[in-house]
């Protein structure tokens, strides 16, 4: 399906013209095929950057950072970022990802001369590897869930007196290390409360309490500077609001609704670029009321990830190639990651119910909560 | 036999040379149409430093190719002006510009619009924070990079920002209504605006050049740099501008090409 950016109606693959207004199409990389991994589009994007060191750029990245490093780090999780598992690097693209290569063969179907690594012909859309297509999912699976940092089954540890659930602190290489635990009563966690808190720079002192509501975890994000981070289910969508944060990789973005000023008393309307019914944009969030790279969303929404989508982090090596999309239903807004490997996180706003299994992320360090 | 070369006075046929009031031959008056040999203009829009502004792109309910011959010494154009009048854009103010000579040269001048009042950029024009600028549909401004607030709280606790890269100066669309939209941080001291490969796109926006303009920062200065794109840069002036012969400018959705008789 083609989606047509002028008048949004549906067009099916084969259709270089828009069948609602006579738009041409996208005929090779804006293709919007399925959300599923499955069918990666032909295309190239980011070669230009893609080809730095992935060490070199998560070291410019951590340099980068306005945060310090903190000297009282003890763990050795203070260069590590919370989200553990470091995407595959461009060096391992699936070949329709790499850069165009310049050796070309003949369309079969339409002979156009196509760069040899392309999946389908970037002029009829031709599948050139057909019934290769085992491949394609081969390299699917092997992309996402396989690295996923949570190990479904956990050992039972025996739980000492008292205790109802756990917080299992993940590190940074994706085992497995401390483990807090949380008692039937409220607990409050943070700075102060020391242990494997105690040096978290971007904690709070007292930074969010735990307590149970029957058999269900509950946070309570104790109006800390950073916040309580939740990862989101794949493929579930949860409804943004004006001004919800949510993190993809070592990125804090923010949702606006759309705004605008008041048109001039004398009726004279405000000049600007066309407005695409534009539903509001998301901002990297870069300090306390700074915003940086900033993005309208257009009504049939945007997709980000590192090498593909709408919006692109080719220097954030914890984005997946395509992590998440932030789309429209009836009027509303949704986030939904799209099968990241680290996961998509949203700010909880106020309090929320933690499932059991479910990440947590808290100043620099993630959790799992097991109960 | 040959015509003669002069006047020849009514009264008693005799040649009176040009410039003459009377007759030196009779005395007889020479009649004021006579006397006065100066070649006329067929038209007045051959005056010499006179202007019109011809409108290349125009208000539906004017017309395009319409063209206003600057005559007086002030010409006031907008949605309610009586001498160049847009009446049905809406992105002009009531009272917008006034085109008015100072000597000989032509001058437009913003009366204060909410919009303004825009000129093509002949291949690079200084820019400053706060301008503004168009490239095909596109309305954009320049910014500078907000002040990091990613310090320590009074409690020690240091706030978690997504990674910061070293960044000159910002590029802000803003859309129509006043919303902004994107907005580009610089990478290093560039922000290339486009049809595609640049830092900013717009795949759909036809009046674009897939290259179409630049902001490049050189030691503490900011230049806008039009990669002679086909429909032009242009850039919203600050209080008044002298014109030229061929200056094209945007008023609201107005195109209007400058012309200057020499």
């Amino acid at each position: 399906m083609i989606v047509c950016s002028r008048c949004s109606k549906d067009n099916q693959d084969h259709y270089k013209f828009c069948l609602g207004c006579g738009a041409e199409l996208p005929r090779v990389s804006g293709k919007p095929r399925s959300l599923s991994t499955d069918t990666p589009p032909g295309g190239s994007t980011g070669s230009g950057r893609s080809t730095n060191s992935p060490r070199s750029r998560a070291g410019q990245a951590e340099a980068l950072a306005s945060a310090p490093q903190m000297e009282l780090e003890p763990t050795p999780m203070q260069a590590g970022p919370p989200s553990p598992v470091q995407e595959p690097r461009s060096d391992s693209l699936p070949a329709e990802l790499a850069p165009l290569g310049a050796h070309t063969s003949p369309c079969p179907h339409c002979g156009a001369g196509v760069p040899e690594n392309f999946r389908f012909c970037h002029v009829c859309g031709h599948d050139l590897h057909g019934e290769a297509g085992g491949e394609a999912s081969a390299d699917a699976s092997a992309d996402a869930p396989a690295e996923r940092v949570s190990a479904p089954a956990v050992a039972e540890a025996p739980k000492p007196a008292g205790t109802r659930a756990r917080l299992i602190l993940i590190q940074p290489d994706g085992s497995e290390g401390e483990m807090f635990p949380l008692s039937a009563e409220p607990t409050l966690i943070g700075r102060s409360s020391g242990g494997i808190f105690a040096n978290d720079a971007y904690l709070s002192p007292e930074h969010a309490e735990f307590r149970f509501e029957d058999d269900q975890l509950v946070v309570k994000d104790m109006e800390s500077l950073n916040g309580v981070y939740i990862r989101i289910e794949p493929d579930v969508p949860i409804e943004l609001f004006d001004g919800s944060i949510f993190r993809v990789g070592q990125e804090i973005l923010r949702f606006d609704g759309p705004s605008a000023p008041e048109p001039a008393a004398d009726g004279t309307q405000h000049m600007g670029s066309p407005h695409r019914g534009y539903l509001g944009r998301i901002s990297l969030l870069i300090g306390r009321d700074s915003t940086g790279h900033s993005y309208p969303i257009p009504p049939q929404g945007i997709h980000l990830g590192r090498e593909r989508g709408d919006v692109v982090f080719p220097e954030d090596g914890y984005v997946s190639g395509l992590h998440c999309r932030v789309h429209s239903e009836v009027g509303h807004l949704f986030l939904t990651d799209i099968g990241s490997s680290n996961g998509t996180f949203v700010r909880v706003s106020n309090e929320s119910y933690v499932p059991q299994g479910t990440f947590v992320l808290m100043g620099q360090q993630l959790f799992r909560a097991e109960y | 036999m040959e015509q003669a070369r002069n006047y020849v006075c009514t009264e008693c046929a005799s040649a009176v040379p040009s410039g003459h009031k009377f007759c030196g031959a009779c005395g007889a008056g020479v009649p004021h149409e006579a006397q006065t040999l100066e070649t006329k203009f067929f038209g007045a829009l051959q005056m010499p430093g006179k202007a019109r502004l011809i409108v290349v792109r125009g208000d539906e309910a004017m017309g395009e190719g319409l063209s206003y011959l600057l005559q007086a010494t002030e010409h006031i154009a907008g949605r309610e002006a009586d001498q160049i009048p847009f009446p049905s854009d809406t992105w002009l103010s009531p009272r917008h510009a006034n085109f008015l000579y100072r000597g000989e040269k032509l001058v437009v001048r913003d009366e204060g619009s909410l919009n303004g009042v825009y000129i093509r950029v002949r291949g690079a024009a200084p820019i400053k924070v706060g301008d503004h600028f168009l490239c095909g549909q596109q309305v954009f401004r320049v910014d500078a990079t907000p002040r990091d607030t990613s310090g320590p709280e009074a409690d020690q606790t240091y706030f978690y920002s997504s990674p910061r890269r070293p960044s000159a100066f910002r590029i802000t669309q803003i859309l129509e209504g006043g919303m902004d939209g994107i907005v580009c941080c610089a990478h290093e001291h560039t922000v290339q605006i486009g049809r595609e490969e640049c830092d900013i796109n717009f795949p759909d926006d036809v009046y674009l050049s897939p290259k179409h303009a630049r902001v490049e920062m050189s030691g503490e200065s900011l230049e806008l740099i039009d990669e002679s794109s086909q429909n032009g840069t242009y850039v919203r002036i600050r209080g008044e501008r002298e014109l030229s012969h061929g200056d094209y400018l945007f008023l609201g959705r107005n195109l209007l090409r400058v012309e200057v008789t020499a």
